[in-house]
C-alpha cells in the first residue's frame, strides 16, 4: 500500500507540466483522482505513522489511569467517525452503481472512482482498531517527529560537541 | 444557542486529544444528526467533493518539493552562505543563524525541521564560539517560524483554500472574493522580509550589548564560492514568485514545477539525496499531505456547517449592532490566534478559523489579502510561544534546555516578534503595497 502511494505521488510532479501543455484535460482529470486515492488511503496510513496530532496539553497532564481511558476514548471516536464515513460513502456508491454515470474526460464510471471513500475510511477504522489495540496491550502509540532531518547528525562537530557535553553532563551527575 | 453547542461540542472533543480532524468530523455529524434536518446525504457529498479542488494540490507538490530539499547538506550550504555574508559583524553567528534560518525555512516549509536542520549545526559552533547557549537557542528557536510567511508557504495556500468558496460583504454590501494564493504570496514578501530583518537586529543589539565575538570577514572570494553553492536551492524561492508573477504558471503548476525542480537539485546538483532515498522522500512527504487534506476534508464540512447554520453572518450582525470596530475586532483575533496557536499546529488553526473569520472580518472593512497575512503572522509567533509552543520544544531538544530557561532565552525576539505583529494588524499596507504596486490587486 504504501509502495502504491509512492508510485502514485512520483508520476504525477514529472507528468503534470507537460499535460497541461498539451492540454490534457483527461491527464488533468486523472491527476486529481489520484490524488484523492492518494489522500484517502494516506490518511489511513496516517493513523499507523501517528501523524494526526490533536490537542494533549491536557491529556498529558492527566494522571495515567485517566490519561488511558481518555487516549482510548479518542481512538475509538476514530474508528466510529471513519466507519460511520465508509458506509456512508459504500450506500453512496451502491446507490450510484446501477446508473452508468461517467467521469467527464476519462469516461471511468463514477463509482469505481469514488470506491476510494469507503475503502480508505474502513481502512482507516481497522487502522484506528489496530492502534488502540496495540494501546491497550503494550502502552504504546506511534508517534510522528516533526522535526527529523535527514543528514543532520553526520556534522562531526555536532556530533563532538553533543558526546562531550554528555560525558560532562553523566560526570556531573556521579 | 446553535453556535455555543456547535464550538463547545468540538472544544470537549478536541480536548480528549483525539486527531482534530477526527474532532471536527464527529462534530458536525452529531450535531446535523441530533439537531437539524439536514439531509446526510448532502454531507456524504462535501465528503467527496470536498478536495476535489485544483487549488488544494499545490499543498502536496510544496510539501514534497519542501522535503527533497530538507536535508543537512542544504542546511550547510545556507549557513556558509550567510557565514560569509554577515559573519564579521556582531554576533556573527547569531546573525548567520537567523538568515540561514529564514533561507531553509523559506525552501523547506517546515518550522520545527528548520529549528533541528540549522540548530544541531549552528547551535554547537556558536557554543564553541564562546556564545552563550541560551542566545544561541533563542534566536535559532525563533528564527525557524519564518519560514511560514516567506513564500512558498502552505499555510498562505490553506488560507486561500478554506476561504476560497464564502461569500463575503464589505461595510457597503458589495461582494468581496477571497485573496488568491499568488496575490498573498507576494504580499507575504515584505513583512517576511522586515521580520527577518529585525530579528536580526534583536541578535544585533544583544551581541553588541554582550560584546559577543566576531567572526574574520570573509573574502569576496570565499562569499562567492558559498553563494554558488547555495543558489540552487534559493532559485527554488525565485522561481516560484517569478514564475507567479509573470504569469507563467498558475501557483499550483508552480509548486509541481517546484517539485521537479527540488528533485533534480537534490538528487542530481548537490547529490544529498541516492535514488535510493527517493520511496522515503515519496512515502513521508505522502504521509504529511495526506494528513493536511484529512483536516481539510473535515474542514470542508464544519464549515459547510457554519454556513448552513448562518454563524459568520450572525457574528457581523451582532459586532455591527454592538459597534466593535475594526479595531477591536483585529485585537481579538490575534489573542484568539495566539491562544489556539499554543496548542494547535498552523494549519489546522488556520483550515477551522477562516472560514468564521473571514466574512466578519470582511465585513467590517478588513481586507482579505490583509487577514491572511496577519494570520500567518500570528501562526509564526504562536509556534514560539510559551508555554507550549511546537518550535521551543523541538529547540529544547536540540540544546537540551528546559522549556522555563528556554522561555527565558526566546524573551527579547518574542518581544521583537510580537511588536511586528501589532504593526502588521493595524498598517494594512505592510502587506497590502508590494502586490498593489506590481498591480495583482486592487
Amino acid at each position: 500500500m504504501s509502495l502504491s502511494c509512492s508510485a502514485i505521488l512520483v508520476g504525477i510532479p514529472f507528468l503534470y507540466p507537460f499535460f497541461y501543455q498539451f492540454n490534457l484535460t483527461w491527464a488533468q482529470e486523472l491527476c486529481i483522482y489520484m490524488f484523492v486515492w492518494m489522500a484517502k488511503f494516506g490518511a489511513a496510513y496516517g493513523v499507523r505513522t501517528g501523524i494526526h496530532v490533536g490537542v494533549d496539553v491536557i491529556v498529558n497532564m492527566l494522571q495515567p489511569k485517566i490519561q488511558k481511558k481518555v487516549i482510548l476514548f479518542g481512538l475509538f471516536c476514530g474508528a466510529f467517525f471513519t466507519f460511520i464515513v465508509g458506509t456512508m460513502g459504500a450506500k453512496f456508491i451502491i446507490g450510484l452503481y446501477p446508473t452508468d454515470q461517467v467521469s467527464p474526460d476519462l469516461e471511468l464510471p463514477r463509482w469505481i472512482i469514488f470506491l476510494c471513500v469507503p475503502l480508505g475510511s474502513y481502512l482507516m477504522c481497522f487502522r484506528f482498531l489496530q492502534v488502540a489495540w496495540n494501546y491497550i496491550r503494550t502502552g504504546e502509540l506511534p508517534h510522528h517527529d516533526p522535526g527529523h532531518v535527514e543528514g543532520v547528525v553526520e556534522s562531526t562537530a555536532a556530533a563532538k560537541d553533543l558526546a562531550a557535553e554528555e560525558l560532562a553532563d553523566n560526570g556531573g551527575a556521579r | 444557542m446553535n453556535s455555543a453547542l456547535i464550538f463547545g461540542g468540538l472544544l470537549a472533543l478536541m480536548l480528549t486529544g483525539m486527531p482534530i480532524s477526527i474532532a471536527l468530523g464527529l462534530t458536525v455529524l452529531t450535531f446535523l444528526f441530533v439537531m437539524t434536518t439536514v439531509p446526510i446525504e448532502a454531507v456524504a457529498l462535501k465528503l467527496f467533493t470536498g478536495i476535489e479542488s485544483f487549488e488544494i494540490m499545490a499543498i502536496p507538490f510544496f510539501i514534497l518539493a519542501g522535503n527533497f530539499l530538507t536535508h543537512g547538506g542544504v542546511a550547510r550550504r545556507m549557513i556558509r552562505f550567510a557565514t560569509t555574508l554577515v559573519g564579521h559583524w556582531y554576533g556573527g553567528l547569531g546573525l548567520a543563524a537567523v538568515m540561514a534560518c529564514a533561507l531553509f525555512a523559506a525552501i523547506s516549509g517546515s518550522s520545527p525541521a528548520t529549528v533541528v536542520a540549522i540548530g544541531s549545526i549552528l547551535l554547537p559552533a556558536m557554543v564553541q564560539a564562546g556564545y552563550p547557549k541560551r542566545f544561541g537557542a533563542g534566536v535559532i528557536a525563533t528564527s525557524g517560524a519564518l519560514g511560514i510567511l516567506i513564500p512558498p508557504s502552505i499555510v498562505m495556500v490553506l488560507y486561500a483554500v478554506a476561504t476560497g468558496g464564502s461569500v463575503a460583504l464589505d461595510p457597503t454590501g458589495h461582494r468581496v472574493g477571497s485573496a488568491s494564493v499568488a496575490q498573498l504570496f507576494m504580499a507575504g514578501v515584505i513583512p517576511g522580509l522586515i521580520l527577518a530583518f529585525l530579528l536580526g537586529m534583536t541578535t544585533f543589539y544583544r551581541a553588541w550589548k554582550g560584546n559577543y565575538p566576531r567572526m574574520a570577514m570573509a573574502t569576496w572570494l570565499e562569499s562567492l564560492v558559498a553563494f554558488r553553492d547555495s543558489i540552487w536551492g534559493l532559485l527554488l524561492i525565485v522561481l516560484v514568485l517569478g514564475g507567479i508573477y509573470t504569469g507563467l504558471f498558475t501557483p499550483t503548476e508552480a509548486a509541481a514545477v517546484s517539485a521537479v525542480y527540488a528533485f533534480v537539485v537534490a538528487v542530481f546538483v548537490y547529490g544529498d539525496l541516492k535514488l535510493a532515498d527517493i520511496p522515503r522522500v515519496l512515502l513521508s512527504s505522502a504521509n504529511m499531505s495526506a494528513m493536511i487534506l484529512y483536516i481539510i476534508t473535515n474542514a470542508v464540512l464544519f464549515s459547510f456547517l457554519m454556513t448552513s447554520e448562518q454563524i459568520p453572518q450572525s457574528i457581523t450582525a451582532w459586532a455591527t449592532s454592538s459597534g466593535i470596530g475594526q479595531v477591536e475586532f483585529l485585537l481579538f483575533v490575534n489573542v484568539l490566534l495566539l491562544v489556539a496557536g499554543n496548542v494547535m499546529e498552523p494549519s489546522s488553526i488556520v483550515l477551522i478559523t477562516a472560514p468564521i473569520l473571514f466574512p466578519v472580518a470582511v465585513g467590517l472593512g478588513v481586507h482579505p489579502v490583509h487577514l491572511g497575512i496577519l494570520m500567518t503572522v500570528n501562526m509564526e509567533v504562536g509556534l514560539c510561544h510559551p508555554p507550549v509552543g511546537l518550535n521551543l520544544y523541538v529547540a529544547s531538544g536540540i540544546a537540551r534546555m528546559g522549556i522555563t530557561e528556554l522561555t527565558v532565552a526566546v524573551w527579547p525576539w518574542l518581544l521583537t516578534m510580537l511588536g511586528f505583529l501589532f504593526v502588521v494588524t493595524y498598517v494594512p499596507e505592510l502587506s497590502l503595497w508590494l502586490p498593489r504596486t506590481l498591480g495583482m490587486l486592487y
